[in-house]
Protein backbone atom coordinates (compact mmCIF):
# COMPACT_ATOMS: atom_id res chain seq x y z
CA UNK A 1 0.00 0.00 0.00
CA UNK A 2 1.31 3.57 -0.72
CA UNK A 3 2.90 5.49 2.13
CA UNK A 4 1.07 7.89 0.58
CA UNK A 5 -2.55 7.22 1.30
CA UNK A 6 -4.16 10.50 2.98
CA UNK A 7 -5.53 10.50 6.69
CA UNK A 8 -9.02 10.89 5.12
CA UNK A 9 -8.88 7.75 3.22
CA UNK A 10 -7.30 5.68 6.11
CA UNK A 11 -10.45 7.21 7.94
CA UNK A 12 -12.99 6.19 5.10
CA UNK A 13 -11.40 2.49 4.73
CA UNK A 14 -11.81 1.87 8.56
CA UNK A 15 -15.42 3.02 8.47
CA UNK A 16 -15.84 0.38 5.94
CA UNK A 17 -14.09 -2.18 7.95
CA UNK A 18 -15.72 -1.07 11.35
CA UNK A 19 -19.54 -1.49 9.11
CA UNK A 20 -18.92 -4.61 7.38
CA UNK A 21 -16.20 -6.41 9.46
CA UNK A 22 -12.68 -6.65 9.56
CA UNK A 23 -12.37 -9.95 7.43
CA UNK A 24 -12.99 -7.84 4.33
CA UNK A 25 -9.07 -7.16 4.93
CA UNK A 26 -8.57 -10.51 3.53
CA UNK A 27 -9.75 -10.55 0.36
CA UNK A 28 -7.81 -12.15 -1.83
CA UNK A 29 -9.30 -10.44 -5.40
CA UNK A 30 -10.45 -13.68 -6.14
CA UNK A 31 -13.74 -12.64 -7.87
CA UNK A 32 -15.62 -15.08 -6.67
CA UNK A 33 -18.02 -12.29 -5.42
CA UNK A 34 -18.19 -11.04 -8.81
CA UNK A 35 -18.97 -14.33 -10.63
CA UNK A 36 -21.87 -15.20 -8.76
CA UNK A 37 -23.59 -11.66 -8.47
CA UNK A 38 -26.66 -11.52 -10.49
CA UNK A 39 -25.97 -8.07 -11.70
CA UNK A 40 -22.31 -8.23 -12.38
CA UNK A 41 -22.25 -7.59 -16.06
CA UNK A 42 -23.94 -4.37 -15.74
CA UNK A 43 -21.98 -3.22 -12.62
CA UNK A 44 -18.64 -1.01 -13.01
CA UNK A 45 -16.72 -1.04 -11.07
CA UNK A 46 -17.44 -4.98 -10.25
CA UNK A 47 -18.17 -5.87 -6.48
CA UNK A 48 -14.48 -7.65 -6.59
CA UNK A 49 -12.83 -4.17 -7.53
CA UNK A 50 -15.29 -2.00 -5.50
CA UNK A 51 -13.39 -4.08 -2.09
CA UNK A 52 -10.64 -3.03 -3.41
CA UNK A 53 -11.23 0.17 -4.12
CA UNK A 54 -12.23 0.27 -0.02
CA UNK A 55 -9.09 -1.43 1.08
CA UNK A 56 -6.99 0.92 -1.07
CA UNK A 57 -9.40 4.08 0.73
CA UNK A 58 -10.40 5.61 -2.25
CA UNK A 59 -13.63 6.68 -1.18
CA UNK A 60 -14.76 9.27 -4.10
CA UNK A 61 -14.90 6.07 -6.52
CA UNK A 62 -16.31 3.21 -4.26
CA UNK A 63 -19.06 5.94 -3.50
CA UNK A 64 -20.10 7.26 -6.72
CA UNK A 65 -20.71 4.65 -8.90
CA UNK A 66 -23.85 2.52 -9.61
CA UNK A 67 -22.73 -0.68 -8.56
CA UNK A 68 -23.90 -0.01 -4.96
CA UNK A 69 -27.40 -0.06 -6.49
CA UNK A 70 -27.92 -2.54 -8.47
CA UNK A 71 -27.17 -5.16 -5.84
CA UNK A 72 -29.98 -7.07 -4.71
CA UNK A 73 -28.76 -8.24 -1.82
CA UNK A 74 -29.39 -11.79 -2.71
CA UNK A 75 -26.11 -12.75 -0.56
CA UNK A 76 -24.93 -15.22 -3.45
CA UNK A 77 -21.33 -13.43 -2.77
CA UNK A 78 -21.45 -13.69 0.61
CA UNK A 79 -21.99 -17.46 0.74
CA UNK A 80 -19.78 -18.36 -1.38
CA UNK A 81 -16.60 -15.90 -0.23
CA UNK A 82 -14.04 -18.18 0.44
CA UNK A 83 -12.24 -15.65 2.61
CA UNK A 84 -15.53 -15.35 4.83
CA UNK A 85 -15.46 -11.88 3.65
CA UNK A 86 -19.44 -10.69 3.50
CA UNK A 87 -18.93 -8.36 0.32
CA UNK A 88 -22.79 -7.59 0.30
CA UNK A 89 -21.87 -6.25 3.75
CA UNK A 90 -19.06 -4.06 2.47
CA UNK A 91 -22.08 -2.48 0.04
CA UNK A 92 -24.88 -1.92 2.47
CA UNK A 93 -21.58 -0.39 4.12
CA UNK A 94 -20.79 2.25 1.16
CA UNK A 95 -24.72 2.79 1.08
CA UNK A 96 -24.88 3.77 4.44
CA UNK A 97 -22.14 5.85 4.00
CA UNK A 98 -23.31 7.55 1.26
CA UNK A 99 -26.88 8.08 2.61
CA UNK A 100 -25.21 9.48 5.47
CA UNK A 101 -23.52 12.01 3.51
CA UNK A 102 -26.24 12.97 1.14
CA UNK A 103 -25.10 11.66 -1.98
CA UNK A 104 -28.50 11.65 -4.03
CA UNK A 105 -29.70 9.68 -6.52
CA UNK A 106 -33.22 7.90 -7.28
CA UNK A 107 -31.75 4.99 -5.15
CA UNK A 108 -30.81 6.51 -2.40
CA UNK A 109 -33.94 8.20 -2.58
CA UNK A 110 -36.03 4.72 -2.96
CA UNK A 111 -34.01 3.71 0.41
CA UNK A 112 -34.60 7.01 2.04
CA UNK A 113 -38.14 6.87 1.42
CA UNK A 114 -38.61 3.36 2.42
CA UNK A 115 -36.73 4.40 5.88
CA UNK A 116 -38.93 7.75 6.65
CA UNK A 117 -42.48 5.10 6.81
CA UNK A 118 -40.60 2.72 8.59
CA UNK A 119 -40.01 5.38 11.59
CA UNK A 120 -43.16 7.25 10.23
CA UNK A 121 -45.44 4.50 10.97
CA UNK A 122 -43.35 1.16 11.92
CA UNK A 123 -44.72 -0.54 8.26
CA UNK A 124 -44.17 0.04 5.11
CA UNK A 125 -47.40 1.03 2.71
CA UNK A 126 -46.88 0.59 -0.89
CA UNK A 127 -48.48 2.97 -2.19
CA UNK A 128 -47.48 6.43 -0.93
CA UNK A 129 -44.03 4.72 -1.13
CA UNK A 130 -44.57 4.16 -4.99
CA UNK A 131 -46.10 7.80 -5.23
CA UNK A 132 -43.31 9.68 -3.24
CA UNK A 133 -40.78 7.55 -5.87
CA UNK A 134 -42.42 8.80 -8.47
CA UNK A 135 -42.24 12.47 -7.54
CA UNK A 136 -38.36 12.44 -7.90
CA UNK A 137 -37.87 9.06 -10.61
CA UNK A 138 -41.30 9.76 -13.07
CA UNK A 139 -39.24 6.88 -15.52
CA UNK A 140 -40.56 4.53 -13.82
CA UNK A 141 -44.34 5.33 -14.20
CA UNK A 142 -44.96 3.40 -17.19
CA UNK A 143 -44.08 0.52 -14.86
CA UNK A 144 -45.62 1.34 -11.69
CA UNK A 145 -49.02 1.86 -13.46
CA UNK A 146 -49.02 -1.57 -15.14
CA UNK A 147 -48.15 -2.94 -11.62
CA UNK A 148 -50.38 -0.91 -10.33
CA UNK A 149 -53.52 -1.50 -12.09
CA UNK A 150 -52.89 -5.49 -11.81
CA UNK A 151 -52.31 -5.24 -8.48
CA UNK A 152 -55.85 -3.46 -7.71
CA UNK A 153 -57.94 -5.30 -9.79
CA UNK A 154 -56.83 -8.33 -7.51
CA UNK A 155 -57.82 -6.23 -4.54
CA UNK A 156 -53.92 -6.24 -3.50
CA UNK A 157 -53.43 -1.85 -2.94
CA UNK A 158 -53.01 -1.12 0.56
CA UNK A 159 -54.85 2.59 0.75
CA UNK A 160 -54.58 2.78 4.08
CA UNK A 161 -51.47 3.64 6.05
CA UNK A 162 -51.14 1.07 9.22
CA UNK A 163 -49.41 3.17 12.30
CA UNK A 164 -48.24 1.05 14.71
CA UNK A 165 -48.42 1.85 18.64
CA UNK A 166 -44.67 1.55 19.16
CA UNK A 167 -43.79 4.28 16.57
CA UNK A 168 -41.72 6.57 18.74
CA UNK A 169 -39.32 2.91 19.91
CA UNK A 170 -38.87 2.22 16.30
CA UNK A 171 -37.77 5.79 15.41
CA UNK A 172 -35.01 5.50 18.63
CA UNK A 173 -34.02 2.06 17.11
CA UNK A 174 -33.62 4.08 13.13
CA UNK A 175 -32.20 7.18 14.87
CA UNK A 176 -29.93 6.52 17.71
CA UNK A 177 -28.75 3.10 16.52
CA UNK A 178 -27.26 4.65 13.51
CA UNK A 179 -24.64 5.78 15.06
CA UNK B 1 -48.24 -26.19 17.54
CA UNK B 2 -48.05 -22.79 19.14
CA UNK B 3 -46.74 -20.50 17.88
CA UNK B 4 -45.99 -16.55 17.37
CA UNK B 5 -47.16 -14.98 13.21
CA UNK B 6 -45.13 -12.26 11.99
CA UNK B 7 -47.48 -11.73 8.62
CA UNK B 8 -44.89 -8.99 7.42
CA UNK B 9 -46.12 -5.63 5.60
CA UNK B 10 -47.08 -7.69 2.07
CA UNK B 11 -49.25 -9.34 4.03
CA UNK B 12 -51.63 -6.40 3.78
CA UNK B 13 -51.06 -5.58 0.25
CA UNK B 14 -49.12 -6.90 -2.65
CA UNK B 15 -49.07 -10.41 -0.39
CA UNK B 16 -52.74 -11.15 0.60
CA UNK B 17 -53.13 -14.60 -0.85
CA UNK B 18 -49.93 -15.41 0.94
CA UNK B 19 -51.09 -14.05 4.27
CA UNK B 20 -54.77 -15.94 3.50
CA UNK B 21 -53.41 -19.29 2.18
CA UNK B 22 -50.77 -19.07 5.84
CA UNK B 23 -53.61 -18.95 8.27
CA UNK B 24 -55.86 -21.58 6.31
CA UNK B 25 -53.29 -24.21 6.55
CA UNK B 26 -51.98 -23.63 9.78
CA UNK B 27 -55.61 -23.40 11.05
CA UNK B 28 -56.12 -26.67 8.99
CA UNK B 29 -52.79 -28.28 10.48
CA UNK B 30 -54.08 -27.35 13.89
CA UNK B 31 -51.24 -25.02 13.97
CA UNK B 32 -52.24 -22.49 16.49
CA UNK B 33 -51.06 -18.78 15.21
CA UNK B 34 -50.80 -16.21 17.86
CA UNK B 35 -50.19 -12.57 15.30
CA UNK B 36 -46.86 -10.46 16.72
CA UNK B 37 -48.23 -7.48 18.67
CA UNK B 38 -47.57 -4.32 17.16
CA UNK B 39 -45.46 -5.88 14.55
CA UNK B 40 -42.96 -3.68 12.76
CA UNK B 41 -41.41 -3.97 9.51
CA UNK B 42 -38.40 -5.83 8.90
CA UNK B 43 -36.40 -3.38 6.69
CA UNK B 44 -36.96 -5.47 4.02
CA UNK B 45 -33.86 -5.55 1.97
CA UNK B 46 -33.24 -1.42 2.11
CA UNK B 47 -32.08 -0.68 5.98
CA UNK B 48 -28.23 -0.79 4.92
CA UNK B 49 -26.90 -0.06 8.73
CA UNK B 50 -27.21 -3.24 9.34
CA UNK B 51 -27.73 -2.18 13.63
CA UNK B 52 -30.60 -0.33 12.53
CA UNK B 53 -31.82 -3.71 11.03
CA UNK B 54 -31.09 -5.57 13.99
CA UNK B 55 -32.97 -3.22 15.96
CA UNK B 56 -36.10 -3.44 14.00
CA UNK B 57 -35.92 -7.50 14.06
CA UNK B 58 -34.80 -7.61 17.79
CA UNK B 59 -38.26 -5.13 18.74
CA UNK B 60 -40.32 -7.61 16.94
CA UNK B 61 -38.32 -10.62 18.07
CA UNK B 62 -38.95 -9.32 21.97
CA UNK B 63 -42.74 -9.17 21.64
CA UNK B 64 -43.55 -13.10 22.16
CA UNK B 65 -41.66 -16.11 24.16
CA UNK B 66 -43.24 -18.34 21.33
CA UNK B 67 -41.19 -19.74 18.30
CA UNK B 68 -41.84 -17.08 15.37
CA UNK B 69 -43.39 -17.92 12.24
CA UNK B 70 -43.05 -16.02 8.81
CA UNK B 71 -44.32 -17.00 5.31
CA UNK B 72 -41.95 -14.37 3.94
CA UNK B 73 -38.28 -15.34 3.46
CA UNK B 74 -37.31 -11.48 3.41
CA UNK B 75 -38.88 -10.83 6.91
CA UNK B 76 -37.35 -14.59 7.82
CA UNK B 77 -33.69 -13.74 6.42
CA UNK B 78 -33.86 -10.31 8.28
CA UNK B 79 -34.63 -12.16 11.42
CA UNK B 80 -32.24 -14.79 11.43
CA UNK B 81 -29.59 -12.66 10.44
CA UNK B 82 -30.54 -10.54 13.30
CA UNK B 83 -30.91 -13.80 15.73
CA UNK B 84 -27.04 -14.41 14.89
CA UNK B 85 -25.90 -10.66 15.50
CA UNK B 86 -27.24 -10.63 18.19
CA UNK B 87 -25.14 -13.43 20.17
CA UNK B 88 -22.27 -10.78 20.12
CA UNK B 89 -22.95 -9.16 23.57
CA UNK B 90 -22.44 -6.00 22.69
CA UNK B 91 -24.42 -5.80 19.95
CA UNK B 92 -27.12 -6.89 22.19
CA UNK B 93 -26.49 -5.08 24.77
CA UNK B 94 -26.22 -1.83 22.46
CA UNK B 95 -29.45 -2.61 20.67
CA UNK B 96 -31.59 -3.81 24.44
CA UNK B 97 -30.70 0.22 25.27
CA UNK B 98 -33.39 1.21 22.85
CA UNK B 99 -35.94 -1.42 23.08
CA UNK B 100 -38.98 -1.23 25.46
CA UNK B 101 -39.23 -4.60 25.61
CA UNK B 102 -35.59 -6.52 25.83
CA UNK B 103 -34.50 -8.94 23.33
CA UNK B 104 -33.34 -12.21 25.23
CA UNK B 105 -33.19 -14.98 22.31
CA UNK B 106 -35.76 -16.03 19.96
CA UNK B 107 -36.82 -19.05 17.40
CA UNK B 108 -37.28 -18.14 13.84
CA UNK B 109 -39.33 -20.35 11.67
CA UNK B 110 -40.32 -20.26 8.32
CA UNK B 111 -43.94 -21.79 7.56
CA UNK B 112 -42.27 -23.75 4.86
CA UNK B 113 -40.67 -25.65 7.62
CA UNK B 114 -43.17 -25.77 9.90
CA UNK B 115 -45.54 -27.02 7.55
CA UNK B 116 -43.36 -29.86 6.20
CA UNK B 117 -42.71 -31.28 9.67
CA UNK B 118 -46.53 -31.32 10.33
CA UNK B 119 -46.97 -33.32 7.37
CA UNK B 120 -44.06 -35.40 7.81
CA UNK B 121 -45.86 -36.70 11.11
CA UNK B 122 -49.63 -36.77 10.41
CA UNK B 123 -49.75 -37.10 6.15
CA UNK B 124 -53.46 -38.44 6.41
CA UNK B 125 -54.32 -34.50 5.92
CA UNK B 126 -53.59 -34.89 2.21
CA UNK B 127 -57.12 -35.66 1.06
CA UNK B 128 -55.98 -34.32 -2.69
CA UNK B 129 -52.78 -35.89 -4.11
CA UNK B 130 -51.46 -33.96 -6.44
CA UNK B 131 -50.41 -36.43 -8.61
CA UNK B 132 -48.58 -35.32 -12.25
CA UNK B 133 -48.88 -32.37 -11.63
CA UNK B 134 -44.89 -30.70 -12.57
CA UNK B 135 -44.43 -28.26 -10.03
CA UNK B 136 -41.25 -25.90 -10.65
CA UNK B 137 -39.64 -25.43 -7.02
CA UNK B 138 -38.40 -22.12 -6.88
CA UNK B 139 -36.61 -20.64 -3.60
CA UNK B 140 -35.16 -17.38 -4.78
CA UNK B 141 -32.59 -15.96 -2.64
CA UNK B 142 -33.33 -15.23 1.06
CA UNK B 143 -35.04 -18.59 2.31
CA UNK B 144 -31.17 -20.03 2.11
CA UNK B 145 -29.63 -17.21 3.09
CA UNK B 146 -27.41 -16.13 5.32
CA UNK B 147 -26.52 -19.90 5.90
CA UNK B 148 -27.12 -22.26 8.67
CA UNK B 149 -30.64 -23.51 8.10
CA UNK B 150 -30.47 -24.92 4.85
CA UNK B 151 -27.57 -25.50 2.04
CA UNK B 152 -27.67 -21.63 0.77
CA UNK B 153 -26.90 -23.17 -2.98
CA UNK B 154 -28.25 -26.65 -3.38
CA UNK B 155 -31.38 -27.18 -0.56
CA UNK B 156 -34.10 -29.57 -1.67
CA UNK B 157 -36.90 -29.05 1.38
CA UNK B 158 -39.21 -27.39 -1.51
CA UNK B 159 -38.87 -30.46 -3.60
CA UNK B 160 -39.14 -32.68 -0.40
CA UNK B 161 -42.53 -30.74 0.45
CA UNK B 162 -43.36 -31.55 -3.14
CA UNK B 163 -43.19 -35.01 -3.01
CA UNK B 164 -44.96 -35.50 0.05
CA UNK B 165 -48.45 -33.89 -1.84
CA UNK B 166 -47.41 -36.19 -4.49
CA UNK B 167 -46.43 -34.06 -7.29
CA UNK B 168 -42.98 -33.81 -9.41
CA UNK B 169 -40.92 -31.60 -8.62
CA UNK B 170 -38.99 -30.15 -11.21
CA UNK B 171 -35.56 -28.61 -10.59
CA UNK B 172 -34.47 -24.95 -11.90
CA UNK B 173 -31.02 -24.65 -12.45
CA UNK B 174 -32.20 -20.73 -11.54
CA UNK B 175 -33.85 -22.02 -8.35
CA UNK B 176 -31.79 -20.25 -6.06
CA UNK B 177 -31.70 -17.40 -8.28
CA UNK B 178 -32.51 -13.92 -7.20
CA UNK B 179 -35.64 -12.76 -8.72
CA UNK B 180 -34.44 -9.45 -9.39
CA UNK B 181 -36.87 -7.91 -7.06
CA UNK B 182 -35.42 -6.04 -4.38
CA UNK B 183 -34.02 -3.71 -7.29
CA UNK B 184 -37.27 -3.61 -9.62
CA UNK B 185 -38.48 0.17 -8.65
CA UNK B 186 -35.39 1.85 -9.26
CA UNK B 187 -33.76 -0.25 -11.57
CA UNK B 188 -36.47 -2.14 -13.88
CA UNK B 189 -34.76 -3.21 -16.72
CA UNK B 190 -31.93 -5.30 -14.83
CA UNK B 191 -34.72 -7.02 -12.35
CA UNK B 192 -36.60 -7.86 -15.46
CA UNK B 193 -33.90 -9.60 -17.43
CA UNK B 194 -33.43 -11.10 -13.87
CA UNK B 195 -37.17 -12.12 -13.91
CA UNK B 196 -37.77 -13.42 -17.20
CA UNK B 197 -34.80 -15.97 -17.10
CA UNK B 198 -36.30 -18.14 -14.54
CA UNK B 199 -40.23 -17.63 -16.32
CA UNK B 200 -38.37 -19.05 -19.69
CA UNK B 201 -36.86 -21.94 -17.74
CA UNK B 202 -39.94 -23.07 -16.15
CA UNK B 203 -41.68 -22.73 -19.35
CA UNK B 204 -38.75 -24.68 -21.16
CA UNK B 205 -38.75 -27.25 -18.50
CA UNK B 206 -42.60 -28.21 -18.82
CA UNK B 207 -43.51 -26.58 -15.60
CA UNK B 208 -47.44 -26.42 -14.75
CA UNK B 209 -47.04 -24.23 -11.89
CA UNK B 210 -43.78 -22.21 -10.34
CA UNK B 211 -43.92 -22.64 -6.60
CA UNK B 212 -42.60 -19.55 -4.14
CA UNK B 213 -41.81 -18.84 -0.90
CA UNK B 214 -41.15 -15.31 -0.51
CA UNK B 215 -43.49 -12.21 -1.81
CA UNK B 216 -41.08 -10.28 -3.81
CA UNK B 217 -40.59 -13.48 -5.86
CA UNK B 218 -44.36 -14.03 -6.18
CA UNK B 219 -44.43 -9.76 -7.35
CA UNK B 220 -41.97 -10.59 -10.51
CA UNK B 221 -42.88 -13.82 -10.88
CA UNK B 222 -47.16 -13.38 -11.19
CA UNK B 223 -47.74 -9.62 -11.19
CA UNK B 224 -45.39 -9.22 -13.83
CA UNK B 225 -45.62 -12.03 -15.64
CA UNK B 226 -48.02 -10.70 -18.57
CA UNK B 227 -45.74 -6.73 -18.44
CA UNK B 228 -42.54 -9.39 -18.97
CA UNK B 229 -44.44 -11.31 -21.60
CA UNK B 230 -45.34 -8.24 -23.89
CA UNK B 231 -41.74 -6.96 -23.50
CA UNK B 232 -40.22 -10.22 -24.56
CA UNK B 233 -43.08 -10.90 -26.85
CA UNK B 234 -42.68 -15.02 -25.07
CA UNK B 235 -46.33 -16.28 -23.87
CA UNK B 236 -45.44 -17.96 -20.34
CA UNK B 237 -48.66 -18.45 -19.01
CA UNK B 238 -47.59 -20.45 -15.78
CA UNK B 239 -49.21 -20.15 -12.07
CA UNK B 240 -47.31 -19.08 -9.61
CA UNK B 241 -48.68 -20.09 -6.18
CA UNK B 242 -47.08 -19.46 -2.56
CA UNK B 243 -45.96 -22.73 -1.01
CA UNK B 244 -48.84 -22.17 1.27
CA UNK B 245 -51.10 -21.92 -1.65
CA UNK B 246 -49.93 -25.48 -3.28
CA UNK B 247 -50.34 -27.25 0.10
CA UNK B 248 -53.81 -26.02 0.86
CA UNK B 249 -54.80 -27.20 -2.62
CA UNK B 250 -53.58 -30.66 -1.52
CA UNK B 251 -55.12 -30.11 2.03
CA UNK B 252 -58.65 -29.87 0.09
CA UNK B 253 -59.23 -26.66 1.16
CA UNK B 254 -61.16 -24.01 -1.24
CA UNK B 255 -60.16 -21.06 -3.58
CA UNK B 256 -61.22 -18.58 -1.57
CA UNK B 257 -59.99 -19.80 1.48
CA UNK B 258 -56.20 -20.03 -0.18
CA UNK B 259 -56.68 -16.28 -1.75
CA UNK B 260 -56.41 -18.33 -5.40
CA UNK B 261 -58.48 -15.45 -7.04
CA UNK B 262 -55.71 -13.37 -5.89
CA UNK B 263 -53.15 -14.35 -8.25
CA UNK B 264 -52.69 -12.35 -11.87
CA UNK B 265 -51.96 -15.71 -13.77
CA UNK B 266 -54.68 -17.86 -12.79
CA UNK B 267 -54.10 -21.10 -11.31
CA UNK B 268 -57.71 -22.42 -11.55
CA UNK B 269 -57.19 -24.60 -14.96
CA UNK B 270 -54.27 -26.22 -12.89
CA UNK B 271 -56.56 -26.84 -9.94
CA UNK B 272 -59.42 -28.06 -11.53
CA UNK B 273 -56.59 -30.64 -13.62
CA UNK B 274 -55.83 -32.08 -10.28
CA UNK B 275 -59.54 -31.94 -9.08
CA UNK B 276 -60.48 -34.41 -12.42
CA UNK B 277 -57.84 -36.79 -11.54
CA UNK B 278 -59.02 -37.18 -8.03
CA UNK B 279 -62.30 -37.43 -9.39
CA UNK B 280 -61.67 -40.40 -11.80
CA UNK B 281 -59.72 -42.43 -9.63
Amino acid sequence: MSAAIAAKDMEFKQEVLRLAGPEVLACIQCGTCSASCPTAHLMNPSIRKLVKLCLEGKKEEALHNETLWLCTSCLLCTVRCPRGIRPKAVVSALKDIAEREGVLSRDSSYEEFFLKQIKSYGRIAELPLTAEFLLIYPQAAVQSMQMGLELISKGKIGVKVDRIDGRDEVKRIVEELRE
Amino acid sequence: MKLAYYPGCVSLSTGKEMDISTRAVCAALEIELEELSDWNCCGATHVSNELVATGLAARNMAQTELPIMTPCSICYSNLRSAVQRLEDAEVRERVNTVLEKKYSGAAIRHALDVILEILEKKDDRIVLPLKEMKVAAYYGCLLTRPAGQYSPQFPTILEELIKKLEAEPIELRHKTACCGGPIFMPREAAADDIAFAILAEAKEAGAEVIVTVCPLCHLMLDAKQRALEQKRGLKIGIPVLYVTQLVGIALGLGPEELGLFMNSISPMAVVERAYERMAKE
